[in-house]
């Protein structure tokens, strides 16, 4: 506990915040299982006191620490833990928008939402060089008598180790004998930045104009390569087409190898671990369907870390922390890492870009070798 | 709405206010006087420069070779150095006094402190951090062109009721005029009361490095530096630039966290970022997007870095940076 303080109540701040957060708060009892489930708490002590936030919000009293705010990945592990169901991470991404119009914002992401605004990525990169990532590959434009629409994502498009993962999943489809399209150069930014960065006024706006593509070419079935994407449309996406129904790809390939579409002709004898991404996972209650695709695969032979599931420990990269540095000591990925390189496994699995990404960069930080990253969709690829 | 403290009928004359430190004019004070040259001959104006500091009279003859009709100095041992109250006081005691109809500013620390503080108490508007001014066609007011976050809007900004016009602009976004050693002007003292300042001045310490965001030139190194950035350092020097990091190389502890580039660091936008055995991630281009030229420089030609770069060299960096800083000393001679 910290020092005794004084503090003036007044019940404008109290409206005002609970109007905020839209009253999410108000069910905690304050048994402070969320402060202790944190991973923040792995690697720094007190540097993210969720109880005392959402107490201080209870009693409508404003933040004592603007860090603390931005420090969220909304990972949910707290949510997995709390008896109450309180949704932290919303609370906090609300708050997070207050901070927008206070100013009170960290550098960098002003500019990552004007990225999105003019370019439609948050990377800068030129909308024309979007489809690049399929070079060679003939990728078609979607129509409506497509099965799926291929929903690529921005990280994918412009990353070229993402790439490897969009590649391996047109890969997948072809063979599978899917019909798909993406929206090649119309394809935008699904808006997980906005949302995470808690910009609530602009993400209502662009959802609307974003909604409105998909029910203009007639897309139903959307496969996404990203959680996040995955994310955005199933939950906060109104349906417009009569019958959108957003899928991430292991659920879409799960589907595919239970309808005997998807067959693996390769043995690929080696020893996996597979890394829950939080926005699959406990945002979406997707664990089994790539762990199926996994074990299905012949020769591979799946081992699980001590966090796994609702347990698994986030990579860091959520909640717009992939535009905010976290120091080398503080980034959870190290810990993961090692608890992967602990079970022995040759391949951390996952079906994240984010992941991949700070998976990929703790490898290099902690030094570990004999195990690297690699995507779902890349390891069934090579194996049919 | 507030009317400010002199009506656009009582205002007359295009000023620059002429910022320096250590007896030596910002550049940007300059940059202002070329462009108010242009915008004061548009409107068949007075360019004026204001000078405030101590033993600072001399300053004045530059001022005027760079354009200036005329400028006023203000003399003060209490304006030795900048402080907000001396400076804002003496300041907003000319203007009142003289009515400009236009003040422009350069967006340095100083500068922004000072025009901010100016503004409010002349009732006046401020349009600050412009990347072009211009005069309206038939009003003659000005208009100060803005850039929105991260540079993706621009919005046109005038000031039509309420005077003076004030605009901040920041160094490097106008050229410097050549000077003409023979521009005859005119030098008026001004007797203005400086009252002693609140703030006592400690301890001044300049600085190590500038804002990445703002340098011209940058050598950046990555991972191939395998952390010597001697050479690296030698070239920026001769450059006039500043040493940039990509994360891996942050990561490694070879560079602060302050030289970071990319998609967790500064976002920069030189006119020449010089990249030295980076392989080009997505999270470091997208923090030299903005540069006019990148020159790579990396082992492997297969490296992503090079379909970003203006030019591209296939080399070790440690074989060709002795190569390149020792012609770049040659053409300097």
């Amino acid at each position: 506990m910290g020092a005794m303080a004084e503090v003036t109540f007044d019940d404008a701040t109290w409206e005002r915040l609970f109007q905020i957060t839209g009253g999410v708060f108000a069910p905690c009892f304050s048994c402070g299982v969320c402060t202790a489930s944190c991973p923040w708490g792995l690697v720094g002590e007190g540097k993210v006191r969720i109880r005392d936030l959402v107490r201080r919000i209870q009693l409508g009293l404003d933040p004592d620490s603007e860090e603390s705010l931005w420090l969220c990945t909304t990972c949910a592990a707290c949510v997995a833990s709390c008896p109450r169901g309180v949704d932290i991470p919303e609370g906090f991404l609300a708050l997070r928008s207050q901070a927008w119009r206070e100013g009170k914002v960290p550098r960098n992401l002003h500019a990552v939402l004007w990225a999105v605004h003019w370019d439609a990525n948050p990377y800068r990169r030129p909308p024309t060089h979007r489809p690049l990532w399929a070079k060679g590959l003939e990728v078609k434009e979607f129509t409506p008598d497509d099965e799926v629409l291929y929903y690529v994502g921005c990280t994918p498009s412009y990353d070229r180790r993402i790439q490897k993962v969009a590649r391996s999943l047109v890969e997948i489809l072809k063979r599978s004998g899917v019909s798909f399209g993406t929206l090649g150069e119309r394809e935008r930014c699904c808006g997980d930045s906005i949302r995470s960065f808690g910009h609530d006024a602009y993400l209502r706006r662009y959802v609307e104009g974003h909604a409105k593509l998909f029910a203009e070419v007639g897309a139903k079935t959307v496969v996404t390569t990203s959680p996040h994407c995955y994310d955005m449309f199933r939950r906060y996406y109104p349906d417009l087409s009569g019958g959108f129904q957003p899928l991430h790809y292991t659920e879409y390939l799960a589907r595919l190898l239970e309808e005997g579409r998807l067959r693996f002709t390769r043995e690929v004898p080696v020893r996996v671990t597979y890394h829950d991404p939080c926005y699959l996972g406990r945002r979406n209650g997707v664990y089994e369907e790539p762990r199926k695709l996994l074990q299905a695969i012949p020769g591979v032979e799946l081992v699980e870390m001590r966090e796994n599931r609702e347990q698994a420990l986030c990579c860091g990269g959520g909640g717009g922390r992939m535009w905010m540095e976290t120091k080398p000591e503080e980034r959870f990925s190290n810990l993961r890492v090692q608890q992967a390189a602990e079970t022995g496994a040759e391949l951390l699995v996952t079906a994240c870009p984010h992941c991949i990404t700070c998976l990929e960069d703790s490898l290099k930080v902690v030094g570990i070798s004999g195990l690297r990253v690699v995507d779902v969709a890349e390891i069934v690829a090579q194996a049919m | 709405m507030v009317e400010s403290l002199y009506k656009p009928e009582e205002a007359k004359g295009l000023w620059v206010y002429l910022e320096q430190t250590d007896g030596k004019l910002e550049g940007v004070g300059l940059e202002l006087l070329g462009k108010g040259r242009a915008l004061a001959d548009a409107l068949g104006d007075k360019l004026t420069g204001v000078l405030l500091g101590d033993g600072v009279e001399p300053l004045a003859r530059e001022a005027i070779s760079h354009g200036a009709d005329e400028v006023l100095v203000v003399e003060n041992p209490r304006l030795d150095v900048y402080r907000t109250d001396t400076y804002t006081n003496a300041l907003f005691h000319v203007v009142r006094s003289h009515k400009p109809s236009i003040f422009l500013l350069g967006a340095t620390p100083n500068g922004r402190d000072l025009a901010a503080r100016l503004a409010a108490r002349l009732r006046t508007g401020l349009t600050a951090d412009c990347v072009d001014l211009g005069i309206e066609e038939g009003t003659g007011l000005l208009l100060g062109i803005t850039a929105g976050f991260g540079g993706g809007i621009l919005a046109t900004i005038k000031c039509p009721n309420h005077r003076p016009q004030m605009a901040t602009v920041r160094p490097g976004v106008f050229p410097r005029p050549v000077p003409e050693a023979k521009r005859r002007g005119k030098i008026r003292r001004l007797d203005v009361p400086v009252q002693e300042s609140a703030i006592q001045v400690l301890e001044r310490r300049v600085g190590a490095e500038a804002d990445l965001t703002t340098a011209k030139v940058l050598v950046i190194g990555g991972g191939g530096t395998r952390g010597d950035f001697r050479l690296l350092k030698e070239l920026a020097d001769l450059l006039g630039g500043q040493l940039g990091a990509t994360r891996v190389a942050v990561d490694a502890g070879w560079a602060p966290r302050e030289w970071q580039i990319g998609q967790t660091g500064y976002v920069t936008r030189p006119k020449l970022a010089i990249v030295c055995g980076a392989s080009g991630a997505m999270q470091f281009t997208v923090g030299i997007e903005g540069a006019e030229t990148v020159v790579a420089i990396n082992i492997d030609g297969e490296a992503p870095i090079f379909e970003y770069a203006d030019y591209g060299i296939v080399d070790d960096v440690f074989a060709f940076l002795p190569a390149l800083i020792e012609q770049i000393r040659r053409l300097k001679h």
